[in-house]
């Protein structure tokens, strides 16, 4: 029998980190130096994870295909499968197998402007964006909107209140926005008072100005941000073709053949898993129930 | 297409020679039910059934199917690769297996899936449509392809039409039992071919029909009949081309354990919730509306994901009718 695409790769956990309390971040490496070589990814893609008599669960790579040698998973603890990775500990073996879906077209939008916009959890596949486009410097300017309900949310803070200071440096703008009041938050709020405010990941638009004409935005986050995000956009008469999302589903297979991730009518039927989870404004226009 | 003729004292014969290649399944008759199951005589099989309740898709993607068997920490493929006979094969069927073709053998394909689409010899068989049976709307009341030996029932034997290079070979092999086709079965094959045209009491009006459906979007017919759903999920397994799996893992002992796939059905709660309890299709509606616009899915190069054979309708415990849903759904739009 030829290769049989369900089996996954051993990959040893070099690094746990907390994030959040509910949010770990894993790096791993293949164990394997040929599948470690072989394993090229897009940002936006996504891997499963195999914890072998356990079961699967997909999950977006949040680190860049820039910085070789390792993957990042970020995993928020919400079922059983999370729960138990979340006790795993440096040094233990995990199986990896994809990549999978389509990824954002990062060669296509090379010289142009990105809009990153994140809400919660969505910061960890944009992260992967984020450090692909500084790294490789082929885009004009990236803004990151991230929005976040309180300051112990925000992913990869470290990162975040670093760009904050030196992101200008490297073309980059970041602009948060939290929910939830804190001492930290307004400690920050101080120091980047045209960055930093209290509201939802849409505030963030105001007073921004952008050439619509060299511009992409993308965008990750709860179901519910997604209207009014694009709202946003539309209204600043950004292109629904400019306008990337990427999507969750209940992705079983990663390999279209499940069925669980299937979207859409009569008309139009996708798998999420393969012929996205990266969208355009415009197939979810055509395709209901996509967003 | 190559033509011969099996006359019905040479029946028996040629069906005992399909032993030598492997298993022989057929359709068998169980209390009011027809199956497909293992057969060692011919006169075991109902060759006249009207349909069996699981469709041959369960000898290729199984209700219950260990994949991956864990040992010593390491996944191993626990793939069965005998080859097998499926004697008496409906057309619609064979069309139902070219769809799952389409989905399993893409690239990456299934490997289980692959493997026994290669072990299988499908034998076809020619049927009379019952009251349930609506395959003519959908052109899938003929099969093409995707056979190897397809017999048409004749008033002395059976005229055979060979579909593929083993149905040939097959054919070659026992030369003896075929005759030349003369042109009185001829005559007979186009006979029986009419009358069973005219048989069918069930008709699909599928002309823009996924446009219609796409438009119906907001139909109250939807919730009428999603109120009469029982949610149970049998249509999806009943159905030639129904193919969501569920995965899950289980330990045999402390040292080994085995990755099963198991049939879902998008009618299931579970099938469109992601981790943290969004759920993309949280209502009965939703989930009965997402079957009818997954089965009526209008594929260019494929045509639609359902092949009319019915079993959704005779084995709905709510006496739900595909057709008259579509119809229903098409005429609240007028």
């Amino acid at each position: 029998m030829t290769e049989n695409p369900y089996i996954s790769y051993d990959a040893r956990i070099l690094e746990v980190k907390d994030l959040t309390p509910r949010e770990k971040l894993f790096t791993l490496r293949f164990i394997d130096p040929d599948v470690g070589e072989k394993f090229e990814f897009k940002p936006g893609q996504f891997v499963i994870v195999d914890i072998r008599g356990f079961g699967e669960f997909p999950i977006s790579l949040c680190s860049s295909p820039t910085r070789r040698g390792y993957l990042q998973l970020c995993i928020r603890k919400v079922g059983r499968m999370t729960k138990f990775i979340h006790r795993m500990k440096e040094g233990e073996i995990v199986g990896i197998r994809g990549p999978y879906g389509n990824g954002f077209p990062m060669e296509r939008m090379e010289g142009s402007n990105l809009i990153l916009v994140a809400g919660g959890l969505g910061m960890a596949p944009l992260r992967s964006v984020l450090w692909y486009a500084i790294d490789s410097g082929k885009y004009e300017h990236i803004w990151l909107l991230y929005g976040t309900k309180a300051y112990e949310d925000i992913l990869f803070r470290d990162e975040i209140i670093h760009l904050l200071k030196h992101g200008e440096a490297m073309n980059c703008s970041v602009k948060l926005a939290y929910e939830v009041e804190s001492p930290s938050c307004i400690y920050l709020e101080k120091g980047f008072s045209d960055r930093v405010c209290r509201g939802v990941v849409t505030d963030l638009f105001r007073g921004e100005e952008f050439d619509v004409n060299n511009t992409y935005a993308l965008i990750c986050g709860p179901p519910v941000m997604y209207k009014f995000v694009i709202r946003e956009l539309l209204d600043r008469k950004l292109s629904p073709g400019r306008i990337y999302m990427t999507l969750e589903r209940r992705m079983r297979c990663g390999v279209g053949k499940c069925g669980h991730c299937i979207v859409g009518t009569s008309t139009s039927i996708k798998y999420v898993c393969k012929d996205g989870p990266v969208f355009t404004y415009w197939d979810a226009l055509s395709t209901r129930g996509l967003i | 297409m190559r033509y011969i003729k099996l006359s019905s004292e040479n029946f028996e014969k040629f069906f005992n020679s399909l032993k030598a290649l492997g298993k022989v399944y057929g359709p068998v008759k169980k209390g009011n039910i027809y199956s497909f199951q293992e057969v060692q005589r011919a006169e075991e099989m109902s060759l006249d059934y009207n349909r069996t309740m699981l469709p041959p898709k369960k000898f290729f993607v199984m209700p219950r199917d260990t994949i991956l068997r864990l040992k010593n920490g390491r996944w191993e493929n626990g793939i069965n690769d005998e080859p097998f006979v499926l004697f008496g094969v409906h057309s619609c069927d064979i069309h139902g297996l070219k769809i799952l073709d389409k989905v399993y053998l893409e690239e990456p394909a299934d490997p289980y899936y692959r493997v026994r689409r290669e072990n299988a010899i499908v034998i076809g068989i020619s049927c009379m449509p019952d009251e349930y049976c609506f395959c003519k709307s959908l052109g899938t009341d003929f099969a093409m392809d995707g056979f190897d030996l397809f017999l048409h029932e004749l008033p002395d034997g059976w005229l055979v039409r060979v579909g593929s290079v083993r149905g040939h070979e097959i054919a070659w092999e026992h030369e003896e039992l075929f005759d030349e086709v003369t042109e009185e079965d001829l005559a007979n094959f186009r006979a029986f071919e009419e009358r069973r045209a005219k048989s069918f009491k069930k008709e699909l009006n599928k002309e823009g029909l996924a446009d219609m459906l796409d438009l119906a979007y907001n139909s109250p017919v939807w919730k009428k009949y999603a109120d009469i759903c029982l949610a149970c999920g049998n249509c999806n397994m009943v159905c030639p081309t129904c193919r969501c799996y569920e995965v899950c893992d289980k330990w045999l002992n402390a040292y080994e354990a085995v990755r099963e796939r198991r049939y879902d059905s998008c009618f299931m709660e579970s099938h469109g919730l992601v981790a943290g309890g969004h759920n993309f299709r949280p209502t009965r509606l939703d989930r009965f509306r997402h079957r009818y616009y997954c089965k009526s899915y209008f594929d260019p190069s494929a045509g639609f994901n359902c092949v009319g054979c019915g079993r959704c309708d005779e084995f709905c415990p709510a006496k739900i009718e595909h057709v008259k849903v579509l119809d229903e759904v098409r005429g609240s739009l007028q």
